[in-house]
């Protein structure tokens, strides 16, 4: 049965010139797991936001959407709020009321439930869920992670029909991510619900998804069973082969397993050639340096950073990967010198800035213009900034408009206009697609060209293995490994890229996608 | 993160109850405690609140009620005779010439253990009545207001949480709200409000869109809690009634009387005013009493095990 049928469905949103959606039919059976994707600003969200009718931006909008075989502005506002349920972006913003157990509650609060009926609901979710152990918590002493996954909890418990989820993930660390993703997952298997969930970070969901559904400024390009949507991708070389898992990427499967099985099928008839690490120079000109640091946030609590030391060169772009409360943040805090540590030195040659995590809040103005001129910068240096970030057509937008790529680089150019020597980076791809990532990287590339030195602290394996020049593996409030990434990653067993995992007993010492490609077609051309 | 308290926090059965029943309970401790000026029910209240706080608290809470009390009695039974010059009793005069009198050093005294038990009460009920209580308690008598709360309860350590970010990020790009000149001081403080006012509106057109998402408004609400009230608080809420009853009633009747002006003048020994101080002690005793009945219940069956 047909859980959303839409016809022909085209979207213009009062201010734009273009149309947000174009001619878009779509099939949704119920049961089914669909993964939606796409660049960002591609229409996603407001395709998802179509589907659910207190939810829907204003604009021009013709065609149809049914739901369950009737159109869905005839579908009664209170029937919508039980049966699709929809989680959004921020899991912060979402929650509304003070305690775990009553952000459970208030959807069937306002469904008029009785009290015992939502008793008996509230606590078959907290099971279903994990929630039990924080039931009566605060809703502020919960993680992203566990927040989002109350988020989840709080629509499901309203036994929707159907599960609508825009980027839940973004604004998570890969752990929690997977956590959440799996919790998707479940509902889906073990209870049926139907779900939409539309994603940039495909590396987990796309192994999960029966279908996925790729788009591109405002159509449906691809949809399909997610293998073959990879491969449809690759044949149309379309950008968001970028954005595909590595295993995908290589060999046309769905998981590390599976290629890691094909590559050594491949490698049985052929020998693979030797894999040349990506040659960095090694500058040695130190600029920061940390010596046996302790830091603590309380006297009485525990310590966050252990005897941590690290030297970091003038000119390099220095990244620091690690779990989650490992001390990283916290080392980054030492390191722009907002922390003081309580035993050890700490050496800074230079002015050092920060780009934060959430990028938004650096900016004071309405516009990014305006933004930027408070900074007092002189004519020429301003231009060559904007230049550099690539920001010139997003000037007089006010920040707050801005997508998460854009808002990243209209922060790179505000904290550059401090003439930063050391740059530091706080997560700065999180939330960001592949293809932004991308850009972002080659505006840190001719950055330290230019002699100023970027640390970064990240849970993205994958991007500081690109890109980054020296590696360093941080746990437990100190750093346990550090080298080129190419010798980090390529000796890791598990906290490695998905690359490396793969070709780990096929082509050791492989980190990137780019370099198992190259030694089958290195042999391939011999 | 937050620090944990190496002390182990005593159990308080009281605080299992209803929270109508926690409520009910410290309004009527501490009107009465207010009121009943005669020194048997004083003691009775300061004694009860005393020991219900070392309860609840352990040792800790005996040395700041000593240290905050013995002042406080000191000073008010040594201020009310400055100012005050009624009663009969005079012991003495001072330079100007005002009596000092045995009445009003008692009433001094008296007043003080007054303000120290109500207070004593109120330290008991802040850790009995937890906001959650309070959010229902009031969503009972208006509705629409136990939302409101509770929204404004999980607004207020978001926006303090995101404050510091918007700080630190400001800081990280050289506008420090600590250092330099006053004036660029308060021009960075200006701005850290302006962000923290449009990314509060921003964030809340979220929070908007994710009630309307969760049918907020399509019908008539219903207000859930936790809290259940069984058999267990009719049984408190009848033993309440009986003894308040019986308290209340010593005291209008006039079983109970007390004089202080122009002769001190109290009922004692009257077996009408004895059954009243042992309703109020009852009263007064009344979680600690659970508490130890628990204790002993909890011994009994695991001996029986």
């Amino acid at each position: 049965m047909e859980c959303y049928k839409i016809e022909n469905l085209t979207f213009k949103y009062p201010s734009g010139t273009e149309n947000a959606l174009s001619d878009i039919s779509l099939c949704v059976n119920q049961g089914e797991f669909i993964l939606l994707c796409g660049k960002s600003g591609c229409g996603k969200t407001t395709l998802l936001r179509l589907l659910k009718s207190v939810l829907a931006p204003h604009g021009e909008m013709n065609g149809n959407i049914y739901f369950y075989e009737e159109s869905l502005d005839k579908v009664a506002q209170d029937i919508q709020a039980e049966k699709i349920g929809f989680v959004m972006q921020n899991p912060e913003n979402q929650a509304v009321t003070d305690k775990v157990w009553h952000e459970l509650a208030f959807g069937l609060e306002n469904m008029g439930l009785p009290n015992p009926e939502i008793r008996a609901r509230v606590s078959e979710m907290a099971e279903f869920f994990g929630i039990t152990d924080w039931f009566y918590k605060d809703v502020s002493e919960l993680s992203g992670g566990q927040l989002q996954i109350l988020n989840l909890a709080s629509v499901m418990v309203m036994e929707p029909d159907v599960l609508i989820l825009d980027e839940p993930t973004s604004q998570l660390d890969p752990i929690a991510s997977g956590e959440f993703l799996k919790a998707v997952g479940k509902v889906n298997r073990e209870i049926g619900t139907t779900i939409i969930l539309s994603e940039h970070r495909l590396e987990d969901s796309f192994a999960l998804a029966d279908r996925v559904v790729v788009m591109d400024s405002g159509k449906v390009i691809a949809d399909d069973a997610p293998q073959k949507v990879g491969m449809q991708l690759k044949a149309m070389n379309h950008e968001m082969v970028s954005a595909l898992p590595t295993p995908m990427i290589v060999a046309d499967v769905l998981t590390v397993r599976d290629g890691r099985i094909w590559l050594e099928d491949y490698f049985k008839t052929c020998k693979p050639c030797k894999i040349e690490p990506k040659t960095t120079t090694v500058k040695t000109d130190v600029c920061a340096e940390l010596k046996d640091v302790w830091f603590r946030y309380d006297k009485k609590s525990t310590d966050v950073l252990k005897g941590l030391s690290l030297k970091i060169n003038r000119g390099e772009f220095y990244a620091i990967v690690g779990g989650n409360g490992t001390g990283k943040t916290t080392a980054l805090s030492v390191i722009s010198g907002i922390n003081k540590p309580y035993r050890g030195k700490r050496k800074i040659n230079g002015k050092v800035s920060v780009l934060p995590q959430n990028p938004q809040m650096l900016f004071t103005e309405n516009t990014v213009r305006a933004d930027l001129l408070i900074m007092n910068p002189d004519d020429s240096e301003l231009s060559a900034i904007i230049n550099d970030c690539g920001i010139s057509h997003l000037l007089d937008r006010h920040p707050y408009d801005l997508s998460g790529g854009e808002i990243q680089r209209c922060a790179l150019a505000k904290v550059l206009l401090t003439n930063p020597d050391i740059l530091l980076l706080d997560e700065p791809t999180k939330g960001l697609d592949a293809h932004f990532k991308m850009k972002f990287a080659d505006i840190i590339n001719s950055l330290t060209q230019k002699g100023t030195t970027v640390v970064t602290v990240s849970h993205d394996i994958e991007f500081c293995a690109r890109y980054a020049d020296r590696c360093s593996m941080f746990f437990d409030g100190t750093i346990t490994a550090q080298s080129t990434p190419y010798e980090l990653f390529g000796k890791n067993r598990f906290y490695t890229t998905a690359a490396a995992r793969m070709a780990r007993r096929t082509l050791p010492g492989a980190v990137l996608a780019e370099d198992i490609i190259r030694a089958c077609k290195g042999e391939q051309n011999e | 993160m937050r620090p944990v308290t190496e002390e182990k926090m005593m159990t308080d059965e009281f605080k299992t109850y209803h929270p109508i029943i926690n409520f009910l309970y410290f309004a009527f401790m501490i009107v009465c405690s207010c009121i009943f000026m005669h020194p048997v029910c004083l003691f009775i209240s300061l004694a009860g609140a005393f020991t219900y706080s070392i309860m609840q608290n352990g040792k800790k809470s005996v040395k700041t009620n000593i240290l905050y009390m013995l002042p406080t009695v000191l000073v008010m039974a040594l201020l009310n005779p400055l100012f005050n010059h009624q009663g009969v009793t005079i012991l003495a005069y001072f330079p100007d010439g005002n009596p000092l009198t045995f009445e009003s050093i008692i009433y001094g005294i008296d007043a003080a253990v007054m303000v120290i038990s109500v207070i004593a009460w109120f330290g008991c009920c802040n850790r009995i009545m937890t906001s959650d209580k309070m959010i229902y308690l009031f969503g009972r008598m208006v509705p629409s207001l136990s939302l409101v709360l509770s929204m404004t309860m999980r607004f207020i350590p978001k926006f303090a949480k995101d404050t510091k970010k918007v700080c630190d990020a400001q800081r990280g790009i050289g506008f420090d709200i600590n250092k330099g000149k006053i004036t660029t001081r308060m021009k960075t403080a200006t701005k850290v409000v302006s962000v923290m006012l449009t990314r509060s509106l921003e964030n809340s057109i979220e929070t908007a869109d994710s009630m309307k998402s969760r049918g907020y408004g399509t019908k008539k609400r219903t207000a859930f809690s936790v809290f259940r009230f069984d058999s267990r608080d009719v049984c408190m809420l009848v033993m309440m009634l009986i003894f308040g009853a019986v308290t209340v009633s010593g005291v209008v009747l006039g079983g109970v009387r007390w004089q202080y002006y122009p002769q001190l003048n109290f009922t004692a020994g009257t077996p009408y005013a004895a059954i009243t101080f042992i309703a109020y002690g009852m009263m007064a005793f009344m979680p600690v009493m659970i508490d130890i009945w628990e204790g002993i219940r909890w011994n009994v069956i695991k001996s029986k095990i």
